[in-house]
C-alpha cells in the first residue's frame, strides 16, 4: 500500500444554515480544495459521507450532484452511508482508493442538513438504527441506549452526573474558541446539572445539537503530496469493527468492543500506542461516550475514563486534550458530517492552524467515528509528515 | 394471555440467542429451536425516558434491559415507575405503542412483587 497524504481540508460553519445540503457540501469541498491549492488538479474519485439526505431532504446520488456542482466530472463518484459514522468511513474509503493505486487525488465531503425537520422526526429516523424487532419497536432511542449506558457506568464504576456536566463544560469551551462551532456559549456545571431530563440520567447538556453543516478533506499520494503542500498529514493507521447490534446482547453492555478492536487495528497498523497520541477526537453524541471511547480505545484504564476530566487530564492544555473542537457536544452534530469533521480539526491541529484552541505542538492524532450505539466503529490515526 | 419468553437455541452448540441470528453467535450453526427463557429476570439498568417517540402515550416511558437466569438479556418497556437496579421481573404480553394508528404488541417486563406497588410490606402485611 502506499503512503496517503490529506493536503487540505474544510468545513462549513456548523449549525442552522440557509443554505440547502448541495449547498453546504460544494462550500465545504470548495475550501478544502482551495486550502490544498488542488483548484486546477483533476481528480479521480470522490467520497460522500452522508447518513439521510433521501429521508431529511428528499434528494438521492448526492455524490453525482456534488460533482456536477463543483465540476470534477468525470471523477468516480459515490456516496457512503454508515450512520453516523458515514464521515469516517467515507476517509477510509478515499484512503483505501489512494493506498491501493486505484486513484491518485480524492476528494472526501461529508455533510447532513438536518435543521429544517423536527426533532421528533430526527430522533425517530436515528432511532431506526437500532434493532427493529427487539429494540425499536419497544420505544428504544439513542438518548435511551446512551441513559442506560450511562446508568451502568454509574453503578459499577462511580462516574457521577457531575463529571457529564464537566465534560459538557470543557467542549462548550472548546467550542467557544472554534468559529465553525455550532454552540458558542459557555456552560457551568451547575447550569448543566439543571437542564431538563432527555432521558434520565441524561440531560440535555449531556447530549449534542442538531445540526447542518458540511466538511471535505483532500487525499493524494504521499509521493504527489510535495506538489501541493509542505505540510501533509499522513494517514498512518485506520481500523474499522463491528459488534452485535443490540445492546444487551453486547459481552458486557458496559464496554464498546467494536471501538477496542477498530482502535487496536488501527494502532497495530500505525505501529504505535495510545501514549504516542497528542490530540483525540470522540464522538461525543452523549458526553458518556467520550469518557467510554476514550477508555476502550486505550487511553484511559476501564472506569477510570471520568478522573481524566476532573484532572484536566483532557482540557486543551491537559496532557491528553480530548474534542479540542467542542466535540459533537458544541461543534454539533450534522450526522454524516461529523467523521470528516473530526479529521479537519485534527488535520488543522497537527499543522498548527487551530487558531486560539491550538493544542500545544501536536504530532499524532486519533479520531473515534460511531456508526451505531457502539456496533461500528471507524478510527484513524493521523501524523505531521514534515 | 399466557404467553412465553422465548429465545433461540443454536441445535449445534446450544447456545440461547435473543434476538434471533440466521447464524449462532458462537459456532455459526443455522438451525435454532426457541426455547422459553424463564418467568423472571433482573433488571441490569434502564432509563426513564421522557423524550418520548411516536405512538407511546405519556412520558416518562421506562425502558430497562433485563437478564434471565440463562445469562442472556432482553430490552424492553418497564411497568414500574420506581425501577431499581437488581430487582426481579416477569414479562408480561401487552401494548407496547401505535405507529401509523397501528397497535403494536410484545412483551414488557413487570415487577414481580406488583401487588405490592406504591405499599410497604409492612402495609400490605399489616
Amino acid at each position: 500500500m502506499r503512503d496517503v497524504a490529506i493536503i487540505g481540508c474544510g468545513m462549513t460553519k456548523f449549525g442552522r444554515s440557509q443554505g440547502d445540503l448541495m449547498d453546504l457540501l460544494a462550500e465545504a469541498s470548495l475550501r478544502a480544495i482551495d486550502h490544498a491549492g488542488a483548484d486546477e488538479s483533476d481528480f479521480d474519485s470522490v467520497y460522500v459521507g452522508n447518513m439521510m439526505a433521501g429521508e431529511l431532504v428528499h434528494q438521492t446520488a448526492i455524490a453525482s450532484s456534488l460533482v456536477d456542482r463543483i465540476n470534477l466530472v468525470p471523477a468516480a463518484a459515490e456516496r457512503v452511508e454508515n450512520g453516523p459514522a458515514s464521515g469516517a468511513s467515507a476517509v477510509k474509503n478515499g484512503f483505501l482508493a489512494v493506498a491501493s493505486g486505484a486513484a491518485d487525488l480524492v476528494l472526501v465531503a461529508g455533510g447532513e442538513k438536518m435543521t429544517e425537520a423536527d426533532t421528533d422526526v430526527i430522533t425517530d429516523l436515528v432511532s431506526t438504527m437500532t434493532h427493529p424487532t427487539v429494540e425499536y419497536v419497544h420505544g428504544v432511542t439513542l438518548p435511551a441506549m446512551a441513559a442506560m449506558l450511562t446508568r451502568l457506568y454509574m453503578e459499577r464504576y462511580g462516574l457521577s452526573e457531575r463529571h457529564l456536566a464537566m465534560i459538557a463544560v470543557k467542549n462548550h469551551a472548546n467550542g467557544m474558541k472554534n468559529p465553525y462551532a455550532h454552540i458558542q456559549r459557555l456552560c457551568t456545571v451547575e447550569g448543566a446539572m439543571s437542564s431538563g431530563v432527555i432521558a434520565d440520567p441524561i440531560r440535555l447538556y449531556y447530549a449534542c445539537p442538531i445540526s447542518d453543516g458540511a466538511a471535505a478533506v483532500v487525499l493524494c499520494s504521499m509521493e504527489k503530496a510535495k506538489e501541493f503542500t509542505d505540510k501533509p498529514v499522513r494517514i498512518v493507521g485506520f481500523g474499522h469493527a463491528t459488534d452485535v447490534q443490540t445492546l444487551q446482547e453486547r459481552e458486557d453492555p458496559a464496554v464498546l468492543k467494536s471501538v477496542q478492536i477498530a482502535s487496536q487495528q488501527a494502532f497495530r497498523m500505525a505501529k504505535l500506542e495510545p501514549k504516542d497520541i497528542d490530540v483525540v477526537e470522540t464522538h461525543d453524541a452523549f458526553e458518556i461516550l467520550e469518557i467510554v471511547q476514550s477508555e476502550d480505545a486505550g487511553f484511559f484504564e476501564k472506569g477510570k475514563g471520568h478522573l481524566a476530566v476532573e484532572k484536566g487530564v483532557t482540557a486543551l492544555d491537559g496532557e491528553l486534550p480530548i474534542n479540542p473542537s467542542g466535540g459533537l457536544k458544541a461543534r454539533g452534530h450534522p450526522v454524516g458530517a461529523t467523521g470528516v469533521a473530526q479529521i479537519v480539526e485534527l488535520v488543522w491541529q497537527l499543522r498548527g492552524e487551530a487558531g486560539e484552541r491550538q493544542v500545544k505542538d501536536p504530532k499524532r492524532a486519533f479520531a473515534c467515528n460511531f456508526g451505531g450505539f457502539g456496533n461500528n466503529t471507524v478510527i484513524h490515526i493521523l501524523e505531521r509528515a514534515w | 394471555m399466557e404467553q412465553k419468553f422465548t429465545g433461540f437455541k443454536c441445535k449445534s452448540c446450544g447456545r440461547v440467542m435473543y434476538p434471533k441470528h440466521d447464524r449462532c453467535l458462537s459456532c455459526k450453526g443455522r438451525e435454532f429451536e426457541e426455547v422459553g427463557l424463564g418467568k423472571e429476570a433482573k433488571l441490569v439498568t434502564y432509563t426513564k425516558l421522557y423524550a418520548i417517540p411516536e405512538g407511546i402515550e405519556m412520558p416518562p416511558l421506562i425502558l430497562g434491559i433485563v437478564e434471565f437466569s440463562g445469562g442472556v438479556r432482553a430490552m424492553g418497556q418497564l411497568t414500574t415507575d420506581d425501577p431499581k437496579t437488581g430487582m426481579k421481573l416477569r414479562p408480561v404480553w401487552g401494548k407496547l405503542r401505535k405507529m401509523k394508528d397501528r397497535e403494536i404488541f410484545g412483551f414488557k417486563f413487570e415487577p414481580v412483587n406488583k401487588g405490592l406497588k406504591g405499599k410497604s410490606v409492612n402495609e400490605v402485611g399489616g
